[in-house]
């Protein structure tokens, strides 16, 4: 589902972010990619949908070619491929309604859809995602005026109406507490399981990522260092992944 | 530290003093001045109410110029805002644009109205123009900067979707600052009221026009009620249009 071949990327002036990371991802499988901060998982993630445009290397989703697409595959490719935020990034003056429709941007018309206008069916699916993420009833509420938590669930929804086949996550929980961290968990392997979605979701708590993940990938100083199921998450690995100073 | 300060000081207040007498500006000259200013407030009173009239008919012609050539700036400065925000438009774009916002931001309403009474000719038209030439860019810089202080995180989600470019500045961006843009039109719209009521001077309409006409002919009386209707417009238009700001931030 995503084929990931010695994918490098440097920021300007000579700061490597990632050293050609090769990664082979199945379909409906739930990743969770663990690692410090600023071990490459942000970059790694962002790379996928050329958020961030990698500087060598090959990224291919669901079949179709990512790296070196011109614009209008890309925008193709982008459609299958939902992404949610650790901010939850949600256009906040806009109600919920129409933040999940967002995600049939890649769908809908162009014209109407700059005038706000989304048929029916599109308006059909974004209702589905809602009820999907449990907030229905608040479909008209505005954005910001959402806790932390909801704000997560409606970006999820806003990821599911794009009818994608991959969802990426960026530290989807780091700024919600425990509790809320594991509804949100939750959602996302409900998704993975009922509807088959292969998930690749970076997590900063290790506990969170061994209880959902079906596969962990270790990133360190821009390397993937580990890679396997969570049961072969020994204190050796977890050394190998934060570091001799890590505090599991 | 403490001695470079008080240099600073002395240097400050040097450059002060010679600016001041090479202006003329003389303490002594503008008190034996005041009873000059008294006498002209004195000849102004009563103010002369035959000419409310025109007075009010001036005033409206001036709330149109303004209100006219501030909501055709508001719509030409999207696309130019737009070119000149760092995060949205490519350097080879953005930087010839904002150097020409600069240039032209550089020329004052009045002077523009110069300009086009000599192009289009005497009323309130040029006026009209002059507005949009001065606040179109004044405008689309306010609006530039806005854009670039935008969080960048809807955007990178909204481009996620898949969305068009188009799209992407719609719902990512224009959803982000247009409570903001209405907010300066507004207080453009204020401006322009102020900046409007002297177009008249250089022949480009409205309520100025009056003010000097009567000045010229040294009918105190009848220039008072004209000043006195100016001010009357400009706190209505800035009050109405302070009460719609508050409701949109």
């Amino acid at each position: 589902m995503i084929e990931v071949r010695g994918l490098r990327v440097v920021r300007p002036p000579d700061t490597v972010a990632l050293y050609g990371v090769d990664l082979a991802v199945q379909p409906g499988e739930f990743v969770i990619i663990i690692g410090r901060s600023g071990a490459g998982k942000t970059t790694f993630l962002r790379s996928i949908n050329r958020l961030v445009e990698p500087t060598a290397g090959r990224v291919r989703v669901a079949g179709r070619e990512v790296t070196g697409a011109p614009p209008a595959e890309l925008r193709l490719v982008r459609r299958q491929i939902g992404m949610i935020f650790q901010q939850f990034n949600l256009v906040r003056r806009a109600s919920v309604l129409e933040n999940v429709l967002a995600g049939r941007l890649g769908y809908v018309p162009a014209l109407p859809s700059l005038l706000g206008r989304f048929p029916g069916p599109d308006r059909e699916v974004a209702l589905e995602c809602l009820v999907q993420v449990g907030l229905r009833d608040l479909a008209d509420r505005r954005a910001d005026t959402l806790s932390g938590g909801e704000q997560q669930r409606v970006a999820i929804a806003r990821a599911l109406a794009q009818a994608p086949s991959v969802i990426l996550g960026d530290e989807p929980t780091a700024s919600l507490d425990p509790q809320l961290t594991g509804s949100i968990m939750g959602i996302l392997r409900q998704i993975n399981r009922e509807r088959g979605l292969t998930l690749v979701v970076s997590q900063h708590q290790l506990e969170t990522a061994l209880e959902y993940a079906g596969r962990i990938v270790g990133f360190r100083a821009g390397r993937i260092v580990f890679d396997g199921p969570p049961a072969a998450v020994t204190p050796a690995a977890v050394k190998a992944i934060y570091g001799e100073d890590a505090a599991p | 530290m403490r001695r470079g300060r008080g240099l600073t000081l002395l240097i400050g207040l040097v450059v002060l003093v010679a600016v001041a007498w090479d202006t003329g500006a003389d303490p002594v000259r503008f008190f034996r001045g005041t009873p000059w200013m008294l006498d002209f407030v004195r000849r102004s009173l009563p103010p002369d109410l035959r000419v409310l009239r025109p007075a009010l008919e001036g005033a409206f012609k001036t709330v149109e110029i303004a209100l006219l050539g501030t909501a055709a700036s508001a719509a030409l400065a999207v696309p130019l805002g737009f070119l000149s925000a760092r995060n949205v438009a490519p350097p080879s774009v953005f930087y010839p644009a904002r150097a020409t916002l600069n240039f032209l931001r550089s020329i004052d309403t009045l002077v523009y109205a110069l300009l086009f009474v000599a192009a289009v000719g005497l009323g309130p038209f040029p006026g009209v123009l002059a507005v949009v030439a001065y606040t179109t860019t004044s405008l689309a810089k306010l609006y530039s900067e806005t854009i670039e202080g935008i969080d960048p995180g809807p955007v990178d989600a909204i481009t996620a979707t898949g969305a068009t470019r188009l799209q992407v500045l719609r719902f990512g961006v224009l959803s982000q600052v247009l409570p903001l843009f209405l907010s300066y039109i507004l207080y453009r719209l204020e401006s322009n009221i102020r900046a409007a009521t002297v177009l008249g001077f250089v022949g480009a309409g409205g309520i100025g026009f009056y003010l000097q006409t009567y000045l010229r002919m040294i009918d105190y009386p009848a220039a008072s009620t004209v000043l006195l209707v100016t001010v009357a417009m400009v706190m209505a238009v800035d009050f109405l249009s302070s009460r719609l700001r508050a409701r949109l931030v």
